[in-house]
C-alpha cells in the first residue's frame, strides 16, 4: 500500500504544470464555492436568527386557533394546569417567553398611528433576544411597570420622547374595550426594520390588564435547551398537550413559507455551483485523458512485469484523489480566513440595494456564515467528481490489452 | 536436464487484419534450465508474437505452453499475472523501468510485488546493482541513465523475482555497440555463473554470434535450431 501512495505521489508530480494547473482549478472552485454558500447561508442564518429571536422562538405554544386567527379572543390561559402539563419536559427546557400581543392605535397630541403591542415578562425577554442592549433612550421594562418601551422608528413617526405618555387604544379580550396612558420609559432600536417601524414593548401584566385577558397569552415560546433538538421536544410535548386547546408550532412550521423561498434561492446557486463544478470536472478529464494515452506504454509494461490491474487502479484512483484532495484543502484553508473576516465584519449594504432590504424587512448586513456544512459540502462534492472521473483510468488499466498496448 | 519451457503446436492467427496473419504456425519449442537462447528471423517472422506466448502477455489460437510443470495457457488472466510475476522476467526492447522510481526501486518493485521482506529486498536489489555494475546509480532515476544502462536495471529487475527464465525481445536494438555488448556480457555472465535460463529475440549478429543455442524462425516457423 504504501508502494502504491508512493507511485500515485510522485506520478503526480511528473507534469508539474499540468497538475498545478488542475489542483488550481480545483481551488477556484472550492474557493468560490465555499465563498458563495458561506455568503448565502450567512444571509440566511441571520434571518432566520433574527426572525426566530424576535417573533417566533423555536417552539410556540399557542391556543388552537391563533395561528390561523391571530386575535386576542384565540388567546390561551397560562394558568396552574398549563404550567405542570410542562413540567415534565423542565429538563429540555431552557426557559419560556410567555407574550401576549395584539394590534394597538398608538396616539400622542401630533399622530395616531397602529403598532403591535407585545406584552412580554422583560426578564425572560432578556435571554430571548437583544432589546436590552438596544435601547437607544431611557431604561429597559421591569416586570412591575406601568410603562412602554416604544421602538425607535415608531419614537420617530411620532415624535415621541421619554418621559412623554402615550394614549393607546384596542380591543380587548372577547370584545371587551381596552384603553390605558402609558409613559415611554425607553426608546429601543429593533434590527427588524419592519418591526421597528411599529413596535411597543409592555410589561406582562401591564399588557395583560390592558387586553383585559388576565392570566392570559397569545404565544408562550418554548426555548429548548438544544435547538437542534426543536422537533424531538415538540413531538413529546404534544403528547402532553391536549390538543382540542393547544397548538404547537415550531419554527420550522412558523417560517415555512420564508424557508421554502429559501430553499428555491439555495438550490438556485446550487445549480450555478454545480455547473461550475461540471466545469472543473471536464478539466480534470482532460488532464487524466491524456495523462492515460501518455503512459499506455509504461502501464502495459507494469501489467506485463506481474503488477496486478487491480493494484494499478488503485494508484491511478489515489493520484485522482490526491489531486483533487491538494485542490480541495488549498480551497478550503484559503476560503476560511476570507469566511472568517466577513462572518465577524458583516459586509454592510448600502444604497438602493439596501432600501430594498429594509423594505423587505431584513437587515442590509450580510455576514458570512462560519457553518462546517460549507465547507463539508465542498469536499463531498469534489470528492464525487474525483471519484467519477477515476472511473476512466480505472477501466482503462482493467480494459487495455498489454500485447497491443506495448507495441503503440 | 529439467525443461523450463514447452510450446506444443504453437498457432498464432491474427484476424482483425483484413488479411488473416499466420504469425505462427505450430511452433514446437523446448527450452530447458539454464541455455543462453537467441531468436533470430526476418522482421515479421514472429519472434516477438513467440515470446509474448511464452511470456503470457498474449494467448495462442491454437496449442499449449508449459512452463516448468504448469499448462500457463490453462490460467486464468489473475492467476496468469502472479504466475509471471512468479517466474517470468521481463526484458523489454524499450520503455522498461517505471519512470517514478529509481533504478534502485523500480528493481525492489517486482519483489514489493511479490511480498518479500524488506531486509531481502534491500540486500538483493544491491547485489543486482552490483552485478550490473550500476551500484553508483541506484538512487537514479531512468531519465537520467543511458539506454544502455537502463536496459541493464532492467535485466537487475527481471531477475530480482528469482524467475525460472528472463525473456528479452530485442534488448540491445536501441543500444550503441558498446552497450549491447555491455549488456550481453552481462546476461552471459549471469548465464554462465548462475545458470539463468535467457531466451531473447534479435536482429544483432554481433548477438547472435555470442548465442549458445538459435533458433530461426521464418513465416512463423522453425527453419533452423542449432546448440553450439
Ligand atoms: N497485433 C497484431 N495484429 C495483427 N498482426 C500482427 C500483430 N502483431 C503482429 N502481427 C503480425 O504478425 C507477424 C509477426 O509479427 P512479430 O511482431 O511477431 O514479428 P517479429 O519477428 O517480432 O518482427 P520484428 O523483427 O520486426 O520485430 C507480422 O506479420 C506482423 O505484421
Ligand atoms: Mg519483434
Amino acid at each position: 500500500m504504501k508502494m502504491l501512495m508512493i507511485l500515485a505521489w510522485r506520478n503526480l508530480w511528473r507534469n508539474k504544470r499540468r497538475t498545478i494547473i488542475t489542483v488550481a482549478s480545483v481551488f477556484f472552485a472550492v474557493l468560490l464555492a465555499i465563498c458563495s454558500e458561506s455568503f448565502q447561508r450567512g444571509s440566511y442564518e441571520m434571518m432566520i436568527d433574527n426572525m426566530v429571536k424576535y417573533s417566533t422562538g423555536y417552539l410556540k405554544v399557542q391556543d388552537v386557533m391563533y395561528h390561523d386567527e391571530p386575535s386576542i379572543d384565540n388567546s390561551l390561559l397560562y394558568d396552574d394546569a398549563l404550567q405542570s402539563a410542562l413540567k415534565p419536559y423542565a429538563e429540555s427546557i431552557d426557559y419560556l417567553v410567555p407574550r401576549i400581543q395584539g394590534f394597538t392605535l398608538v396616539a400622542n397630541d401630533e399622530t395616531t398611528r397602529g403598532a403591535l403591542l407585545i406584552g412580554m415578562n422583560p426578564d425572560s425577554e432578556v435571554q430571548f433576544n437583544d432589546f436590552r442592549e438596544n435601547i437607544v433612550a431611557g431604561d429597559y421594562l421591569e416586570s412591575g411597570d406601568q410603562s412602554v418601551l416604544i421602538s425607535s422608528g415608531l419614537a420617530r413617526v411620532l415624535n415621541a420622547e421619554v418621559g412623554d405618555t402615550l394614549v393607546f387604544i384596542s380591543q380587548g379580550f372577547q370584545g371587551a374595550s381596552a384603553a390605558g396612558l402609558f409613559p415611554v420609559k425607553g426608546i429601543v432600536r429593533i434590527r427588524v426594520p419592519e418591526m421597528d417601524r411599529a413596535t411597543i414593548l409592555m410589561p406582562l401584566a401591564a399588557a395583560q390588564w390592558f387586553f383585559q385577558a388576565d392570566e392570559r397569552l397569545t404565544s408562550l415560546i418554548v426555548m429548548p435547551n438544544n435547538p437542534a433538538d426543536t422537533e424531538r421536544l415538540a413531538n413529546a410535548m404534544a403528547k402532553g398537550l391536549d390538543a382540542e386547546w393547544f397548538r404547537l408550532l415550531t419554527w420550522k412550521e412558523l417560517l415555512a413559507d420564508f424557508l421554502k423561498l429559501m430553499a428555491f434561492d439555495v438550490a438556485a446557486n446550487k445549480v450555478f455551483l454545480y455547473i461550475l463544478y461540471m466545469i472543473i470536472a471536464f478539466g480534470i478529464y482532460g488532464t487524466v485523458l491524456t495523462m492515460m494515452v501518455e503512459r499506455t506504454k509504461e502501464l502495459a509494461m507494469i501489467i506485463s512485469v506481474g503488477m496486478k490491474r487491480s493494484q494499478l487502479a488503485v494508484v491511478c484512483v489515489i493520484e485522482m484523489v490526491l489531486m483533487t484532495l491538494l485542490g480541495v484543502i488549498a480551497g478550503a484553508l484559503a476560503a476560511f480566513p476570507v469566511v472568517y473576516y466577513f462572518h465577524h465584519n458583516p459586509i454592510q449594504l448600502s444604497g438602493e440595494l439596501a432600501n430594498v432590504m429594509i423594505d423587505y424587512g431584513f437587515e442590509p448586513v450580510m455576514p458570512f456564515s462560519m457553518s462546517a456544512i460549507n465547507f463539508l459540502s465542498q469536499v463531498y462534492v469534489v470528492s464525487v467528481i474525483s471519484l467519477l472521473v477515476s472511473i476512466y483510468p480505472v477501466y482503462k488499466v482493467y480494459s487495455m490489452k498489454v500485447v497491443e498496448s506495448s507495441k503503440l | 536436464m529439467t525443461k523450463v519451457i514447452r510450446t506444443e503446436n504453437l498457432t498464432k492467427v491474427y484476424n482483425h487484419t483484413v488479411v488473416p496473419v499466420h504469425a505462427l504456425g505450430g511452433v514446437d519449442l523446448e527450452v530447458e534450465k539454464g541455455e543462453f537462447t537467441a531468436i533470430i528471423g526476418p522482421s515479421g517472422s514472429g519472434k516477438t508474437t513467440l515470446l509474448n506466448m511464452i511470456g503470457g502477455l498474449d494467448h495462442p489460437t491454437s496449442g499449449r505452453v508449459f512452463v516448468g510443470d504448469t499448462e500457463m495457457t490453462a490460467l486464468k488472466e489473475s492467476k496468469l499475472i502472479d504466475f509471471r510475476l512468479r517466474n517470468i522476467g521481463f526484458v523489454f526492447q524499450s520503455y522498461n523501468l517505471i519512470p517514478v522510481l529509481t533504478a534502485k526501486e523500480n528493481i525492489s518493485f517486482i519483489m514489493l510485488l511479490q511480498k518479500r521482506s524488506k531486509e531481502e529486498m534491500e540486500a538483493r536489489a544491491i547485489q543486482l546493482l552490483q552485478e550490473v555494475g550500476l551500484t553508483d546509480k541506484a538512487d537514479v532515476r531512468p531519465q537520467k541513465l543511458s539506454g544502455g544502462q537502463q536496459q541493464r536495471v532492467a535485466v537487475a529487475r527481471a531477475l530480482a523475482s528469482r524467475p525460472q527464465f528472463v525473456l528479452a525481445d530485442e534488448p540491445t536494438a536501441n543500444l550503441d555497440t558498446q552497450s549491447a555488448f555491455n549488456l550481453l556480457d552481462i546476461m552471459q555472465k549471469l548465464n554462465e555463473e548462475e545458470h539463468i535460463t535467457l531466451l531473447f529475440s534479435t536482429h544483432d549478429q554481433r548477438v547472435i554470434d555470442r548465442a549458445r543455442r538459435v533458433i530461426k524462425l521464418v513465416d512463423g516457423k522453425i527453419a533452423s535450431d542449432e546448440r553450439r
